[in-house]
């Protein structure tokens, strides 16, 4: 049998028979899993607690059609349409008489009653908030200041809104217009997201925009949650047990029968081996589970072999590199502080995800998926939100991403033969920069 | 055919010149010791000939075949810096270092050198139970099965106790009467005279003895004499032509200058104590080691 496979069949056989494998197989779902499921729990039990508020008015006008205003909207929409339970907590209010003389003495007064949860908030209506100066937003006595122990403001979005409704009804009024008239004024529109509308190029049908709803971004993120998680219980042990070999000084008799060729290849090729099972056996448990729960026509399995071959490309350019640098660990501490190192290329763009989900085909999503590092999970996160990418992209990025993965495995194969059999002091960043250039 | 043959071999690290235009043959079949004291260049000779490290010039052949970094499997390898995976099985880890090399009939081999190594009974244990005398035995083992033709041995016997030495040379004797070129590097003399059929000597990077044990003793020729006496003590080194003496407990060894006179020192010898025994002699390699590395 070939060297690189008979070394990659030991590592793979030895590592899915740790203890640390099996754990991370089952108990990295199940902490992911939870956090989903925690939030939809969340979800399902909102806080409905009465919230007392107190509204002191520097307008000395606008609180009584302010609180009526909150009122109102708050009866509306205090019942959950879908589930006919209450979905929102019930606002009150008390109106404070401003106290011109000694302001902060009365604020302090009143966040006593907050911090006592005597009250959940108290607001100030500035003195020019119906008719605000020119200075806008630097002026606070333009708008209504909102304190309160949470960050923002209190409630959510939810209360901007009524707040300035109450606000805008008072101008009305002072422009003489009939209140009657009042909602239909002030009345907002619902706006719905939707997808593109886009044609088949064969027959020329046109597909009609869908309807987007903040449950089509869970497909993408659980793939891309998929994606990090598998590769993190792939390669983090890798950089470990490579450098606690060295450190056991068990690659010089091995490199008297093998090539240091052999030896990176068929480490990461175990590895790919550990990151299949853990997918085969992750996506077979997530189709089993949807079609339990009968929403089996959510899985994306158009996208299932694209998350296959981001898995390889990824799973391979993260073990080249933990072989780089494990081999260039001088003790356990090194390979805990170049830890870090290794897992750029998926913690940045878990960071970006936001950003991304939020403008899938922006400048700075369409940039970071051509850029080979990220283009595994971003592209991936990309196409599996609706409206995906144009059909060139992934093709073009993946490319891209086998170029940079095969230039990243050369160099690190480079600073793994002359890593391995150094012992003592760990070499600089330039040190290593200066062994895969020359090897 | 030679089972090695190095040609002007020159190996840097930086500054230092580990290895220095070193030229070397060994035949096949035969048992070639290196010697020389610490940092002097034999664990770098024996990765360049292995083809761990290549060469910065020169040539290293193994079997008439340039190593240019194939992995032939023709070569067993203990390297110095022992290493094992310790969560493997003795017989698991054998048949895989073995299976690496390409060799035929493995798993009977490892049983093979299981048995006479008394390891049968710890086939299945794990490397990380084993005492370090057992996992010794079993590097041996791993470097070779199944049968190289060339054997590299870097401090085959070092922290083994005697038992477990014993066991270890005689299967080096064992390779050698199958047709196995074994090289092995030691720090025991006594060893290196006992078991080598030529000894090299590396000091400071370059070659500085090369040959069988008698071509090697010959080059200094009959300057050694072993003397028991009674009280010789510090009398030895006044004596005429004495250069040298060596205390070794029982008896004291003397280098004699070029050209002394040994009768004269046994006559002066004579008259002052009464001698038990004087024997005139070659140098051992030990002496001849210290002479050379002691900057003598």
């Amino acid at each position: 049998m070939n060297k690189l496979l008979i070394i990659a069949k030991r590592d793979y056989i030895e590592s899915v028979k740790t203890k640390a494998f099996l754990f991370g197989l089952i108990v990295a779902p199940i902490l992911f899993g939870s956090g989903f499921i925690g939030i939809a729990l969340l979800k399902n039990k909102p806080d409905i607690a009465e919230r007392r508020i107190a509204l002191v008015d520097r307008t000395g006008e606008a609180a009584a059609t302010v609180i009526e205003a909150v009122r109102e909207r708050n009866e509306r929409d205090l019942i959950d349409k879908d589930t006919g339970k209450q979905g929102m907590p019930r606002y009150s209010f008390e109106t404070v008489a401003p106290d011109t003389a000694n302001p902060d003495a009365q604020r302090l007064a009143l966040s006593r009653r907050v911090r006592s949860n005597e009250l959940y908030a108290f607001a100030e209506i500035g003195s020019k908030a119906l008719h605000p100066d020119s200075a806008g937003d630097k002026n606070p006595e333009n708008g209504i200041s909102w304190y309160s122990n949470d960050s923002g403001v209190g409630g959510g979005r939810w209360i901007n809104s009524p707040l300035n409704d109450g606000i805008r009804r008072v101008r009305l009024r002072q422009s003489g217009v009939d209140p009657a008239r009042f909602s239909d004024l002030l009345g907002s529109v619902d706006i719905r997201p939707m997808s593109l509308v886009s044609q088949d190029e064969r027959t020329g049908r046109i597909h009609p925009a869908e309807k987007r709803d903040q449950a089509a971004t869970v497909v993408p993120l659980v793939l891309v949650m998929m994606l990090f998680m598998i590769v993190m219980i792939t390669s983090a042990p890798m950089l470990n047990a490579i450098a606690e070999d060295k450190l056991q000084r068990v690659h010089e008799m091995l490199l008297a029968s093998a090539t240091p060729f052999d030896l990176i290849g068929g480490k990461v090729l175990a590895a790919l081996g550990r990151s299949l099972t853990s997918s085969i056996l992750y996506i077979s448990g997530a189709l089993v589970t949807l079609n339990a729960l009968a929403m089996f026509g959510i899985a994306p399995m158009e996208l299932i072999p694209w998350f296959l071959v981001y898995l390889i490309a990824e799973i391979t350019m993260l073990s080249a590199i933990a072989a780089a640098l494990g081999s260039a660990c001088g003790s356990p501490q090194d390979a805990q502080s170049l830890g870090m190192l290794l897992f750029v290329p998926v913690i940045i763009p878990m960071m970006m995800m936001a950003p991304v989900m939020e403008r899938p085909n922006g400048g700075l999503a369409v940039a970071m998926s051509f850029f080979p590092p990220f283009t595994p999970m971003i592209m991936m996160l990309r196409q599996a939100m609706p409206g995906g990418v144009p059909a060139w992209e992934p093709w073009v990025g993946l490319v891209g991403t086998i170029v940079g993965v095969t230039a990243i495995s050369w160099a690190a194969s480079r600073i793994f033969r002359v890593g391995i059999l150094l012992q003592g002091k760990p070499p600089s960043m330039g040190e290593l920069l200066k062994w895969a250039v020359r090897g | 055919m030679h089972a090695i043959s190095l040609r002007g071999v020159t190996k840097t690290f930086g500054e230092l010149k580990a290895v220095d235009d070193l030229s070397l043959t060994v035949p096949e079949g035969a048992i070639h010791g290196f010697i020389g004291p610490n940092g002097s260049g034999k664990t770098t000779t024996m990765r360049m000939i292995v083809g761990i490290f290549h060469p910065d010039s020169g040539s290293v052949q193994v079997f008439g075949e340039e190593m240019t970094g194939i992995r032939t499997g023709l070569i067993g390898y203990l390297p110095e810096e022992r290493g094992l995976y310790r969560k493997m099985n003795v017989r698991t880890l054998l048949e895989f270092h073995g299976e690496l090399r390409g060799g035929d009939n493995v798993p009977q081999q490892v049983s093979h050198w299981l048995d006479r190594l008394g390891l049968a009974a710890f086939a299945d244990a794990k490397v990380e139970t084993l005492s370090k005398g057992m996992t010794q035995k079993v590097q041996f083992i791993a470097a070779v099965v199944p049968k190289p033709r060339l054997v590299i041995l870097d401090e085959p016997f070092s922290g083994l106790d005697p038992v477990s030495a014993e066991s270890i040379r005689e299967g080096i004797l064992e390779m050698r009467r199958s047709g196995t070129t074994v090289v092995l590097s030691t720090h025991d003399m006594g060893t290196a005279e006992a078991l080598c059929d030529s000894i090299l000597m590396i000091f400071k990077g370059r070659k500085v003895l090369d040959g069988t044990l008698d071509q090697i003793q010959d080059q200094y020729g009959n300057d050694t004499i072993r003397v028991s006496a009674e009280g010789a003590g510090e009398l030895l080194a006044s004596l005429p032509g004495v250069e040298n003496v060596r205390d070794l407990g029982q008896y004291q060894e003397v280098r004699m200058a070029r050209g002394a006179d040994p009768q004269e020192m046994l006559r002066a010898l004579i008259a002052c104590v009464p001698v038990k025994s004087f024997t005139v002699a070659r140098p051992s390699l030990h002496d001849i080691f210290v002479r050379i590395a002691g900057n003598e």
